[in-house]
């Protein structure tokens, strides 16, 4: 008896689909057509998309509303009657069911659910009150649900009563259809239907082949239950047949196709599980790639301002770089300008205590031969000695005093007042300390500068060119020469003092030379006459730092004039 | 016309007895040579000074500064004067500039420089500038005395010595109870700077010391003077009869 419960369990749902599909057809008309119904058209909305619940919410909306049209009434309770059934609420649904008045244009709609709520109440009597009108619908209304379920429901029910008389026909019917549609599924379903009729009827020569057909059937189909079904009937036949080497290998079978069955549910669970695990796993790696997508946003503004921050910053570097390369080529240039200083100095140093050497050398000397000669009291000799000794110390004493005078110069410790000086006198000054020189020179020295020329300038430093100048003149002045010192004023703002004498003169190289600005003049082309050149220097320094203008003119042979250029304004 | 007083303040022997030889052999009267600072000032109140001869360091402090600044601190005995000094030190010569009026004179220094020296410290002294040093003129006026330029040195005639100036274009015929002188200054500056009191025109060419005047004859347009030196009044200066006492 069991074998008929599970075998009729699939009962009316088979065809669900094809007619659900086309009702939801149905109801977007209605909606289409009642636009204006905002709940109505919400329920119709929801009901094609299987949420039950707002469907309910909606219908009940429109049904509680004013606005009464006994149509979409009508349609609102079939909506909700089959949320209700969905939703296994059965006498709710039939409620709802019951409620849509006759004019509804789905009445045999209506007559199918409550014959399949009564199904599932068990109620089969009802049901069959509400199949038997369905077997004579007109052909159209059979494209809802196919007619073949119908007797099969009916077969079924009369079944349950055990009114197989009745059951047969329908069933024989409902295998009819299946044949002709050839739906395996069905088919191994009807014949399993049509078995338990006979078998119940203990007609086993009549239920057997519908066993075998069932069961060769479900050899081709994937669906377990139905093999299940369909092997588990063939056991049940052969063990009743005592037959029960068969039944045992049906029963394997069986055993097989429900572990298949439960592998198959279990694989699907799995199957569900992974899935769900999968979704879950992906929503993670969505959530992660999101956080991910953050950080790198995050990670990108931060590398986009840091690398703005490290351009800046090389900006800044490169910029002090510069200024940095700049100041140590400031630095360089005057280290070798002070390097070439050294140099100067240094060379200075060794002509000057080479001069000084050489004239304190010959005082030396000098004395010694006076000694001597006061010892053998030749007074002639003396005064010629002493005279000599002079000389060489005067010479001396000139160069320590351009020295002194350099020093105090490049030291800036010396006093420096710019005043109005005539000219003349201070020449007359200097020269006069020339005179005992020019004489024993036999050197015809003359002064013609104008008492009226006025010269803005520092009178110890004017002293001290001149003397320089003056000195230079006689010792490059032979004998009997002549050293003329006079102006010329050809310029409205300076007064050339010349000193000219009838000397040896100077190649244009070593004029050029003495008027370059840095160098001293080093070379002793002659060793007697030509000094450390510190003279020349200090003239140089001195006579611009009196905003005056030094230069030469010289003829080799025929002498040289030593012009000094002097502001006649302040 | 009498030689020049100096005062010579130095401390070291053989450089004030080569200065001392030098101003003497230029006709300068050496009154006296002082050591010291203290030495200086007496020297300097007791005699009768004309010009002093200065240096600046004094037993190696500069003293000689503090000396300058002492005379100078009383206008009606302050006297022209000369520093010496060996070094052209910038401080020292920048304290020193403030006693002005200010002349110096680098040692070692040479008989001309020394003569100049002296000049240019009267002229600057007497704020008379170039006299000495140009061709046009020889004198410098002072309160008391006339300082001329006589050859290489200076010599000064007493104010109250002068009876009359007879001025001949840029000569002034000077003439004193025993001399007789040319000078050379213009006429507007001696009759600047002669004290009007004392010295009157007379004439265009006359300038009379009225102390000197011992007839005035009016019709003669004639003023005779000390020692019978005569001088011409001529009418534009008849005026000066006001300001004399005159018997009537």
């Amino acid at each position: 008896m069991l074998l008929i419960i599970i075998s009729h369990s699939c009962s009316l749902f088979s065809q669900e689909y094809i007619n659900a599909d086309l009702f939801d057809v149905e109801v977007e008309k209605k909606v289409n057509q009642y636009q204006s119904n905002y709940n109505f058209k919400k329920a119709g909305f929801y009901y094609i998309q299987n949420n039950w619940d707002s469907t309910l919410v909606y219908s009940m909306r429109y049904l509680n509303g004013n606005n009464k049209n006994i149509d979409l009434t009508n349609y609102s309770h079939y909506l909700r009657g089959c949320s209700f059934d969905k939703k296994e609420m059965l006498n709710e649904a039939q409620n709802e069911f019951q409620s849509i008045t006759s004019g509804f244009e789905f009445n045999f709609l209506i007559k199918k659910k409550l014959a399949e709520i009564a199904l599932k109440k068990s109620e089969f009597k009802k049901a069959i009150s509400y199949l038997e009108p369905l077997i004579k619908l007109k052909e159209k209304d059979y494209k809802y649900f196919g007619k073949s379920a119908v007797f099969q429901n009916l077969g079924l029910c009369y079944l349950h009563l055990n009114d197989f008389k009745k059951a047969e026909p329908y069933l024989i019917e409902y295998v009819k259809f299946n044949e002709i549609e050839k739906d395996t599924l069905n088919l191994i379903d009807a014949y399993g239907s049509i078995a338990n009729l006979y078998y119940n009827q203990y007609k086993d020569i009549m239920a057997i082949p519908y066993f075998e057909k069932a069961y060769r059937l479900s050899k081709s189909i994937k669906d377990f239950k139905a093999k299940q079904i369909a092997t588990i009937n063939m056991a049940v036949v052969e063990e009743n047949r005592k037959n029960f080497e068969k039944a045992l290998v049906y029963r394997k079978e069986y055993e097989q196709w429900k572990d298949s069955l439960n592998d198959q549910n279990k694989i699907y669970e799995v199957a569900k599980l992974e899935k769900e695990y999968a979704v879950k796993a992906k929503q993670k790696e969505v959530n992660f790639l999101k956080v991910e997508n953050k950080a790198k946003l995050k990670e990108r503004n931060g590398l986009l301002y840091s690398a703005l921050t490290l351009l800046i910053l090389l900006g800044v570097t490169l910029y002090f770089n510069k200024e940095k390369t700049k100041a140590n080529n400031i630095i360089s240039a005057q280290k070798e300008k002070l390097d070439a200083l050294n140099v100067t100095k240094d060379k200075l140093f060794s002509i000057v205590s080479h001069d000084l050497r050489s004239s304190v050398n010959a005082l030396k000397k000098s004395n010694t031969n006076l000694v001597n000669t006061v010892a053998s009291k030749n007074l002639k000799e003396v005064n010629v000695l002493l005279k000599n000794n002079s000389t060489i110390v005067n010479g001396a004493y000139n160069l320590l005093d351009n020295l002194l005078n350099w020093a105090l110069l490049q030291t800036k410790q010396s006093y420096f007042e710019i005043t109005s000086i005539r000219l003349f006198f201070i020449v007359e000054q200097v020269v006069y300390n020339y005179k005992p020189l020019v004489q024993e020179k036999n050197i015809r020295l003359t002064n013609t500068v104008l008492k009226s020329d006025i010269v803005f300038a520092d009178q110890e430093s004017l002293k001290i060119i001149l003397r320089n100048l003056l000195d230079n003149a006689i010792k490059f002045t032979n004998n009997n020469g002549t050293i003329k010192v006079y102006t010329k004023n050809s310029n409205s703002d300076y007064y050339d003092l010349v000193i000219e004498d009838s000397g040896i003169g100077m190649k244009d190289s070593t004029r050029i030379e003495l008027l370059s600005d840095t160098e001293l003049l080093s070379k002793k082309e002659n060793e007697d006459i030509i000094g450390s050149g510190l003279g020349l220097q200090l003239c140089k320094s001195m006579i611009k730092k009196n905003n005056g203008i030094f230069s030469i003119e010289s003829e080799l042979g025929k002498g040289t004039k030593m012009i000094v250029s002097l502001p006649k304004k302040v | 016309m009498d030689n020049v007083n100096v005062l010579v303040v130095e401390d070291t022997p053989a450089e004030s007895d080569a200065l001392v030889k030098v101003l003497e052999t230029n006709n300068y009267n050496v009154i006296a040579v002082a050591r010291d600072f203290k030495n200086a000032l007496q020297l300097f109140y007791a005699k009768s000074v004309d010009i002093i001869v200065l240096d600046i360091f004094l037993n190696g402090n500069p003293e000689g500064i503090t000396f300058a600044e002492a005379i100078n601190a009383n206008p009606s005995v302050a006297k022209p004067f000369v520093f010496l000094t060996s070094s052209t030190d910038r401080k020292i010569f920048e304290r020193a500039k403030l006693t002005q009026p200010f002349s110096y004179l680098m040692k070692p220094f040479n008989e001309l420089e020394i003569l100049y020296a002296l000049e240019m410290a009267v002229e600057k002294f007497y704020n008379q500038p170039d006299v000495f040093l140009s061709e046009n003129e020889n004198t410098i006026i002072s309160k008391d005395y006339l300082f001329i330029k006589k050859g290489k040195s200076l010599k000064k005639v007493l104010l109250n010595d002068i009876i009359f100036i007879e001025v001949e274009e840029k000569y002034c015929n000077i003439i004193t109870e025993n001399e007789k002188f040319v000078i050379l200054i213009s006429l507007t500056k001696i009759s600047q700077l002669l004290d009007d009191n004392v010295f009157k025109k007379t004439h265009r060419n006359f300038i009379v010391n009225t102390q000197k005047i011992i007839e005035i004859i009016p019709g003669d347009n004639l003023i005779v003077l000390t020692g019978n030196h005569k001088a011409t009044l001529s009418d534009t200066y008849k005026s000066i009869l006001k300001t004399v006492r005159t018997l009537k």
